[in-house]
């Protein structure tokens, strides 16, 4: 690479009559020592970007900030989160977009894909190699001791050909411009690139924001590359088109996890964690409600070295035991091949371009910048001479600091010190030159500000045998305009990117290739992890709903308007038992006053503003929140919304209120959770995930109605009509009643309404008959002879409140005038409810346990006994109430 | 030569049913120079549906099978007939100097020396250190014969280490091991090939067994090792179990003496007394018996080896 020529700096004006005004908002300055993606270095913009710049004019600043706004409102709606690791309040943290993209034109745009598509087909070759017969490594076209020392070179994987010969099917390649302008690879990723589904949701978001300058400029649409890849990963499956093909993540922890999540839906495959796969009889298969399902296909996001505890990482509990060898037997294709993390180390790079003569007879298009891998004598000489020019990173995972060590930002001390550590592992370090990336504009708001950048392109296999390269890209940009790092980890942004057009754009839908038959297909193979979130989400928001029905009743008896009908304070202390009882809270402590008004305001702040309490309303969401971001691909976008409203409506309240607060709060959230209710049942599809989110709600209500009826009408104190009135208005049958009974609460009229009535979506009986007819529905309960103990149960409990008498449960027949029989009856339901809940558990979603590594042998000269780890099967709340 | 017959048997216990049981097993003793095995038969229970045998990227003969039904125990019972016939252990001092050794497996790209150089990196349980290197440099001075030095490395090991199984489990790590100064064969073997690594020299663990002590009254084979699999609750009196060593490649330029055996929890260099099993970069990639479980709450290992010689052979006896 050429040393940087100093390039004078360059200023433009968006509007030119106000061009003379540094001050000017738009007033964009490249930096001369850096090649400047939008201006030349005369201040000229550069070809490409007018029609973006004229639709920037026609806004004015305002105007893009105003539409900017809505653009980051949309991807924190659509929840498009970057993970940061170590930082506890990094999880979902939304994903950083600038408006402006990165515009590149179409003779750039076919070096680089040329040069994309060789280098993928140079890897590829190199990867057939070191699995296979390694004569790159007798002859020395390749150093021997990088593959030996890296921990990416799988000895497992070594001697056998993957099913269809191909072990690249998707690839990136982390691209930077030099000041003279060409392209140069910082490096490959190659075992499970992260970035394409940020790609489609920043040009979702940014083409929306700029639909005139996107039109206007005939940019390329990304849509046909996913299609390829998909007849690619098809076309090596023995099944063909009938393959199945899941998205193996590591889970929603993962830095990624949106992006997982966002791919499956949008490829039309199914998500897919370690535990929902399981390897028999040498295939991989999905475990279903409906039971095991072949897999023809994994498209992994989980590195190679976590993808099997049985033959690679042992300690790995997110991969899937056996995979090794499925993948070994040709029965399933993983994309791409397991070890071909390898080649990722850019301490290939040196040795590249006369390999890809050898083994292509083509000179390298794309090349790398100037690396020197330590492990070699030479170039380690060259680095210690050097250091100062140089940026030092690791050549292999594991050894190495994982951050690039600038040395020019190092003292002669730490100079000396780095270098000793180096001499001791050299293989395990390789030396870069520094390269001056590439500026671009970016909004900060108010005006642009310069950031350099980092382009990631993707290309995937082609089902000829070639490749195919994304039109666009994810750039990344850094944090400020000094920062040489564009890490998403450490601050940076990101930009959509696109790709001029010399013709026509052919409009592409993936919807077209995913036709309707795979939608129905859908339903009936949900992963048992999936309907076990989606069951407990439907519990959790169901819970959530009696906590803030129960709670706002307790708020308007304490506050000073008028109590509107049957609002009577009365009832405060059996709302506090019901409460109690529905979600435990904190015990009372011993300084708590008596008098029920102030106990009731306490409760109310701790469970409405302070998040730390047991019982607390931002731990009941919090959970809602957490399972049903294990199950994005399977809600709605405005189900999603509504849960994460929720979540962070709470989440705000830590700063507290008064009661004034909290009901006006409380009458907000009791909305939300009825669009909830609403989306629920009239916009999701009646599959067998819906069925187990509805049973979650309805067992939950059963459940929460029983404890509420038991605490105020069994064994409350103020069984007369204050509490009877209460329990109406948690139960949201106040008018129901009125409009019946014409009269104030009676017990037996209260009961009726709320146990017996089956029109009433609100009373126990009815969700009885909803649960049973779910239970109905559900795969292998179609054999009346041998109803399963869910069934069975549910039948039971429906009978029980069948059969009941409602005179006899309405008399107060107990020595302090309080209804023993009621009590009785009720807590038998309250007993079988979570029995019911256990069993469905037992029945459908107990496979979702993961697998465990056994104790090994020590080799020693006496026997020796290493039993047990324990085991590590994570459960939800054990049921019976307490979360 | 000697022959052996050679009994490993490995008992899970589990206190729950395991759903699924996946297993991968390194128990078929490999065909070597100095070592030809007869019979090897692997008898599993409960029976699997198949049992893939395959032979690893090192050359060791390893074994796969899923147990799908639910289980409470698994017993694993190797059973072979080994003969054992070393060539005579060469001369150490004039052996090539240690240097020249590490010199030459920088250099050697023949097909020996692709394989010994995967032996010369860091592997998931032994890292090279300059505090292992500094130890083993006291006997690998200056231009001193490779063998010489690694058999007084071999012996200072065996000295300076105590055996005691109650220090380490599997996955002590080899710093640990050389900081506290005890272990059991499978550690004295991480540090040696560690130390050896260090130096720049290639060096491979090696999973094997040691010929049994002469069997008393009280411990008569035939009674303890009956043909079917006895009840799991029955300790085998007299057992003993794995064994672990270290091979050193001990090549330079136009001098190759091949890959020379030793074992420093004996401090010896492994003779007709030693068979081998398989080798790799450690423990991890040759553990005689491993497997992943769904289900089966908490489990027990039990583990017996019987190595007796076979009868008379035809050297003499």
């Amino acid at each position: 690479m050429t040393p940087p020529a100093p390039l004078p700096s360059a200023r433009v004006a968006l509007f030119p009559a106000d061009a003379a005004d540094p001050a000017e908002p738009w007033g964009y300055a490249s930096s001369g020592a850096a090649y400047d993606e939008f201006v030349d270095p005369l201040g000229q913009l550069r070809p490409g970007w007018s029609e973006t710049v004229r639709e920037l004019e026609r806004l004015g600043p305002d105007g893009l900030g105003r539409r900017w706004a809505r653009g980051l409102a949309e991807l924190e709606e659509n929840g498009v989160t970057y993970n940061v690791y170590g930082d506890p309040r990094g999880m979902h943290r939304p994903w950083a977009l600038d408006p402006l993209p990165l515009v590149l034109g179409a003779d750039e745009w076919a070096g680089i894909e040329a040069g994309a598509k060789q280098r993928a087909r140079l890897l590829d070759a190199i990867l057939d190699d070191l699995y296979g017969p390694r004569d790159l490594l007798a002859s020395g076209d390749l150093p021997a001791s990088l593959a030996f020392a890296h921990p990416g070179y799988l000895r497992p994987c070594c001697g056998w050909t993957p099913a269809g010969g191909r072990r690249l099917l998707l690839t990136a390649m982390d691209l930077a411009r030099s000041p003279d302008g060409r392209w140069w690879v910082l490096a490959d990723r190659t075992q499970a690139p992260s970035g394409a589904g940020y790609c489609l949701e920043n040009r979702l978001v940014v083409s929306r924001r700029l639909p005139d300058a996107f039109r206007a400029a005939r940019i390329e649409r990304l849509a046909r590359f996913f299609d390829t890849l998909l007849r690619s990963v098809r076309a090596v499956c023995p099944r063909g088109e009938a393959a199945r093909i899941v998205l193996l993540t590591p889970g929603p922890y993962n830095e990624t996890y949106f992006e997982h999540a966002y791919m499956a839906r949008y490829l039309g495959v199914t998500l897919a964690e370690g535990a929902d796969l399981t390897v028999r009889h040498g295939g991989v298969y999905l475990k279903t409600l409906g039971g095991l399902e072949p897999v023809d296909a994994v498209l992994r996001r989980l590195d190679d070295d976590y993808c099997d505890p049985l033959e690679l990482r042992g300690e790995s509990a997110i991969g899937v035991p056996g995979l090794v060898r499925a993948a070994r037997s040709g029965r399933v294709v993983l994309a791409n091949a397991l070890g071909a993390g390898v080649v990722e180390s850019p301490a290939w790079s040196p040795f590249l371009p006369g390999l890809c003569r050898r083994v292509l007879g083509q000179e390298l298009r794309l090349p790398s910048i100037a690396t020197w891998w330590c492990g070699q004598p030479d170039a380690f000489a060259h680095v210690r001479d050097h250091l100062t020019d140089l940026v030092i990173k690791p050549a292999m995972p594991g050894r190495a600091d994982a951050q690039p060590i600038f040395g020019d930002q190092l003292s002669q001390d730490q100079r000396d010190e780095l270098l000793t550590r180096i001499a001791e592992h050299p293989e395990a370090y390789l030396a870069q030159e520094s390269v001056d990336l590439s500026t671009a504009p970016c909004w900060n708001g108010r005006s642009l500000d310069r950031r350099h950048l980092i382009l990631r392109i993707f290309v995937a296999a082609a089902p000829d045998g070639g490749y195919t390269v994304l039109p666009g890209g994810l750039t990344r940009v850094s944090s400020s305009p000094e920062s040489r790092v564009t890490s998403m980890q450490r601050g940076g942004g990101s930009k959509d990117t696109w790709v001029r057009s010399e013709g026509p754009v052919a409009p592409f839908s993936l919807l077209r290739s995913a036709d309707g038959d795979q939608a129905v297909a859908r339903g009936a193979d949900l992963p048992s992890r999936v309907a076990d979130n989606l069951y407990w989400l439907g519990r959790y928001v169901d819970r959530a709903e009696a906590v803030v029905r129960l709670l706002r009743a307790i708020a308007a008896r304490l506050s000073d308007d008028a109590p509107g009908w049957g609002q009577s304070p009365e009832a405060l202390p059996d709302l506090m038992s019901a409460l109690h009882a529905v979600a435990p809270g904190p015990e009372k402590g011993e300084n708590d006053a008596d008098d029920p008004w102030t106990l009731a305001e306490a409760v109310l702040q701790q469970r409405v503003f302070d998040p730390g309490q047991a019982g607390s309303l931002a731990g009941i969401t919090g959970n809602a929140y957490g399972l049903a971001s294990r199950v994005r691909d399977r809600i709605s976008t405005d189900t999603w919304r509504i849960i994460s409203q929720l979540e962070s409506t709470f989440e705000h309240a830590r700063q507290g209120g008064d009661t004034a607060d909290a009901v006006a709060l409380l009458d907000r959230v009791v909305l939300t959770l009825a669009a909830f209710a609403g989306l629920n049942h009239e916009s999701m599809t009646r599959n067998q995930g819906w069925r187990f989110l509805d049973l979650g709600r309805r067992i939950e209500r059963v459940l929460g109605l029983s404890r509420v009826l038991r605490a105020v009408l069994a064994l409350g104190e103020a069984r007369a009509a204050a509490g009877l009135e209460a329990v109406l208005e948690v139960a949201d049958s106040t008018m129901t009643y009125r409009d019946r009974y014409q009269a104030a609460a009676a017990a037996s009229g209260v009961l009726d309404l709320l146990v017996f009535d089956e029109s009433n979506p609100r009373s126990i009986a009815f969700n009885l008959v909803q649960i049973e007819a779910h239970l109905t529905a559900l795969p292998g309960s179609d054999r009346p002879g041998a109803r399963a103990e869910d069934h069975r149960l549910s039948i039971g409990m429906l009978a029980a409140v069948r059969l009941a008498d409602p005179s006899v449960l309405s008399r107060a027949d107990g020595p302090r005038g309080e209804r023993k029989s009621l009590d009785v009856f009720l807590d038998g339901l309250i007993a079988q409810a979570p029995a019911l809940s256990d069993a469905l558990t037992r029945r459908f979603l107990s496979h979702t346990q993961s697998p465990r590594t056994l104790g090994v042998e020590q080799a020693l000269d006496t026997p020796d006994d290493l039993a047990d780890a324990a085991p590590d099967d994570v459960a939800h709340d054990a049921d019976g109430g307490a979360p | 030569m000697t022959r052996y017959r050679v009994r490993h048997r490995t008992t899970y216990r589990y206190t729950g049913p395991v759903d699924l049981g996946q297993h991968q097993v390194f128990l078929r003793p490999r065909d070597t120079p100095g070592q030809t095995t007869h019979r090897f038969d692997l008898r599993i229970d409960p029976a699997p549906e198949a049992i893939d045998a395959h032979t690893d990227d090192f050359g060791n003969h390893g074994a796969r099978f899923t147990l799908d039904r639910p289980h409470q125990a698994l017993i694993v019972d190797a059973h072979s007939e080994v003969s054992v016939h070393p060539a005579p252990t060469p001369m150490l001092s004039v052996s090539p100097a240690w240097e020249d050794v590490a010199e030459y497996a920088r250099r050697d790209r023949s097909p020996d020396g692709l394989t010994a150089l995967a032996m010369a990196f860091d592997s998931r349980l032994t890292a090279r250190r300059p505090a292992l290197a500094e130890y083993a440099r006291q006997s690998f001075t200056e231009r001193r014969p490779v063998l010489e030095a690694a058999d007084e490395l071999n012996r200072r090991i065996f000295a300076e280490f105590a055996y005691d199984p109650t220090a380490t489990t599997v996955s002590t790590p080899v710093d640990r091991v050389f900081a506290q100064r005890r272990g059991v064969c499978q550690d004295f073997a991480h540090v040696m090939i560690a130390m050896l690594r260090s130096l720049g020299l290639p060096a491979r663990y090696v999973s094997g067994y040691l010929r049994s002590a002469a069997p008393t009254a009280e411990s008569d084979p035939q009674a303890t090792l009956p043909d079917t699999p006895a009840n799991p609750n029955d300790a085998l009196v007299g057992a003993d179990a794995s064994h672990a060593w270290v091979s050193l490649r001990a090549a330079a330029l136009g001098a190759d003496l091949g890959w020379v055996d030793f074992d420093p929890t004996n401090n010896r260099i492994p003779g007709d007394t030693h068979v081998t099993v398989a080798w790799g970069r450690d423990y991890a990639d040759v553990a005689p018996v491993k497997g992943v479980i769904v289900g089966g709450g908490a489990h027990h290992l039990d583990v017996a080896v019987r190595v007796e010689p076979a009868g008379i052979m035809n050297d003499g006896y």
